[in-house]
C-alpha cells in the first residue's frame, strides 16, 4: 500500500489553513503574525533540508556516511543538553557526549542487530530514523537531569556543606539530589509509556500506519522505540551526572560555581 | 606538643574579595578559644577554611600536623563536628535528623544507642518526646540545640561551632556552656555573646579578615599589629 502523495498546490491549500488560528489571534488581540510567519518558514525550510539530506543518505546508504551523520546527531545533542542545562560546554562537553553517545549507541545497536535484524546492520532506512528518535527523547531527559541536579545543589549548598561536614563524602552528600534529578528526568518517559495510546495515538506509529504498514507491525515497533528510549534516557542520565560529578567540584568536595553559573 | 590546629599566615580570598589576611594562630588540645569581631570580619570564614570549604590563597592550615590538603580533608572532617548559627537538620524528623551521619559510611559503625541519645538530649536540657517531632515544626532554639546534640552523639574532640547559642534562652545557654566545658574537648567558636566569651580560654578579634587582637584567660592581651605576629 503506497501513501498517498500530497501535490504542491494542495500543500499551498495546507498552509491556507495557518489563517485561520492567525485570524482567531488577531482578532483575541494577539499580534504573533510575525512569530507564526517566522515558526512557519524555519519548520518548512528545516523539514526540506532534512529531506534533502535524507534522501541523499537513503540512496548512498553508505555505513560510514551513516555513522558521520549520526556522529553529528550526538555533537549537536550534547551542545544543546549543556546549553539548555546551564552547564558551561568547555567543561562538560566530553562527560556528556561520553554519557550520550554510548547509551544512544547501545540502545539503537540493541534494537537494529538483536531485534529488527535487517539485512544490513548499518542500513539508514533503520539506523538513522530510530537513532534520531531516541536521541530527541533522550536529549529532554539529560537536560531535567542536569538542570535539577545543579539548580537543587545550588539551592541547597548549604545542606550539602552540612552533609559533607557530617562526615559525608561527595557521592553520599550529592545523593538526595542525584536521586530527585534522575527521577524527575525518566518520569516523563514512564508517564509516557503509562498513557501511551490512551491519550493519544504516538507519532512514530501514526507515520507507519500513514506509510502502509501493517498496524500490528506499527506496535511492535512502537514498543521497542519506547522501551529503547527509557533504557537509554536512564543509562545516559545516570552516566552524565555520574561522570559530571568528577568535573563540577575541587578536590575539596566544593562545587565549582564558575562553571554552573547559571544557577 | 604540637597544636591541633595551627593557622599559618593563611590569606583566603574567593571570588577576589579578601575573606583573611594573614591570620596566623594554634589552638592546643582541650583549649576552648573564641573568635569574635564585626559582621563580615571574617570570623566564619575561619571555620569554614579549616573545613576546606574555602581555597587557601596563600599561608597554610595545619589539623594535627598535617597540612590541608584534598588528601586530609576526610580526615579532618571525620575528626571535627561542626555546627553553625542556623543549622540543617536535613531530614524530616528529630530523629532522622540525629541519626542523618550514622546513615554515612565514616559513622556506620557507630551507630548511638536509645538512651545515649535520650542522654544527650537531656544534658541540652531537651525532651526525649523530641525525637518524634517533625524538623521542620521545631523551634530556632531546639533546632541550634538537635545539631548540637547529633555533634556530641559522632563523638568528637574538635567542636567548631559558629553562633551557637545565638537562639538559646539563658538555661539552655548554661547547659551548652556546660557541655562543651568538657576538658576533653577543643573548641574554636564564632560569638559575640559575652558569657561565651568569658568561658573560653582565648579569644581571637578578628578585622576585615586580619587578626587584630589575641587575649587569653589570664587576662594578657596581645595586640597583633603591634607585635607583626
Amino acid at each position: 500500500m503506497e501513501t498517498l502523495d500530497i501535490a504542491l498546490p494542495r500543500m499551498a491549500m495546507l498552509y491556507g489553513l495557518c489563517l485561520l488560528p492567525w485570524l482567531l489571534l488577531w482578532l483575541t488581540g494577539l499580534r504573533l503574525s510575525r512569530d507564526i510567519g517566522i515558526g512557519i518558514l524555519r519548520m518548512s525550510i528545516q523539514l526540506v533540508l532534512v529531506g534533502i539530506y535524507l534522501k541523499a543518505l537513503f540512496d548512498l546508504n553508505n555505513p560510514w556516511l551513516n555513522g558521520l551523520w549520526i556522529l553529528l546527531m550526538l555533537l549537536v545533542a550534547d551542545w544543546s543538553i549543556l546549553r539548555r542545562a546551564g552547564l558551561k560546554a568547555r567543561y562538560f562537553f566530553l562527560a556528556t557526549f561520553m554519557a550520550v553517545a554510548s547509551s544512544i549507541i547501545f540502545s539503537t545497536a540493541y534494537l537494529v542487530v538483536l531485534v529488527i535484524q535487517p539485512e544490513h546492520y548499518y542500513d539508514a532506512r533503520y539506523i538513522v530514523p530510530l537513532a534520531g528518535m531516541i536521541l530527541g527523547n533522550c536529549l529532554q531527559g539529560n537536560v531535567i537531569a542536569l538542570e535539577r541536579f545543579y539548580y537543587a545543589l545550588r539551592k541547597n549548598q548549604l545542606e550539602y556543606e552540612t552533609f559533607l561536614m557530617l562526615g559525608a563524602t561527595r557521592w553520599e552528600a550529592v545523593r538526595p539530589y542525584y536521586r530527585a534529578a534522575i527521577k524527575a528526568a525518566i518520569n516523563p518517559a514512564i508517564a509516557s509509556m503509562a498513557t501511551m495510546g490512551l491519550v493519544s495515538l504516538p507519532g512514530m506509529m501514526t507515520g507507519q500506519i500513514l506509510g502502509g504498514s501493517d498496524p500490528w507491525i506499527a506496535v511492535k515497533y512502537q514498543i521497542a522505540i519506547m522501551i529503547c528510549i527509557f533504557t537509554s534516557t536512564v543509562i545516559a542520565c545516570i552516566f552524565n551526572l555520574k561522570l559530571s560529578l568528577n568535573i563540577a567540584f575541587d578536590a575539596f568536595d566544593v562545587l565549582r560555581t564558575e562553571m554552573v553559573d547559571k544557577h | 606538643m604540637s597544636p591541633i590546629i595551627r593557622f599559618d599566615q593563611v590569606s583566603v580570598s574567593v571570588h577576589e574579595k579578601m575573606l583573611l589576611s594573614d591570620v596566623s594562630f594554634d589552638l592546643f588540645a582541650g583549649e576552648k578559644a573564641v573568635l569574635c569581631g564585626k559582621s563580615g570580619s571574617g570570623k566564619s570564614s575561619v571555620l569554614r577554611t579549616l573545613l576546606g570549604l574555602h581555597p587557601l590563597s596563600g599561608g597554610m592550615v595545619y589539623f594535627q600536623g598535617e597540612p590541608l590538603d584534598p588528601a586530609s580533608i576526610l580526615t579532618i572532617r571525620n575528626h571535627t563536628a561542626y555546627v553553625g548559627q542556623e543549622p540543617i537538620l536535613g531530614a524530616e524528623s528529630v530523629r532522622e535528623a540525629l541519626l542523618l551521619p550514622f546513615g554515612f559510611k565514616a559513622h556506620q559503625s557507630h551507630k548511638p544507642r536509645e538512651d545515649q541519645i535520650i542522654e544527650v538530649l537531656r544534658r541540652l536540657h531537651l525532651p526525649a518526646d523530641i525525637l518524634h517531632q517533625e524538623s521542620s515544626r521545631i523551634s530556632g532554639g531546639e533546632k541550634q540545640r538537635i545539631a548540637l546534640a547529633r555533634s556530641l552523639l559522632l563523638g568528637k574532640n574538635l567542636y567548631l561551632l559558629d553562633e551557637v547559642t545565638s537562639a538559646l534562652d539563658t538555661a539552655s545557654k548554661q547547659a551548652v556552656f556546660d557541655v562543651f566545658s568538657d576538658s576533653s574537648l577543643t573548641v574554636l567558636s564564632v560569638a559575640h555573646d559575652p558569657d561565651w566569651m568569658a568561658r573560653c580560654d582565648l579569644v581571637f578579634e578578628l578585622e576585615e579578615g586580619r587578626l587584630t587582637k589575641r587575649s587569653g584567660r589570664s587576662g594578657k592581651v596581645s595586640n597583633m599589629q603591634d607585635t607583626g605576629v
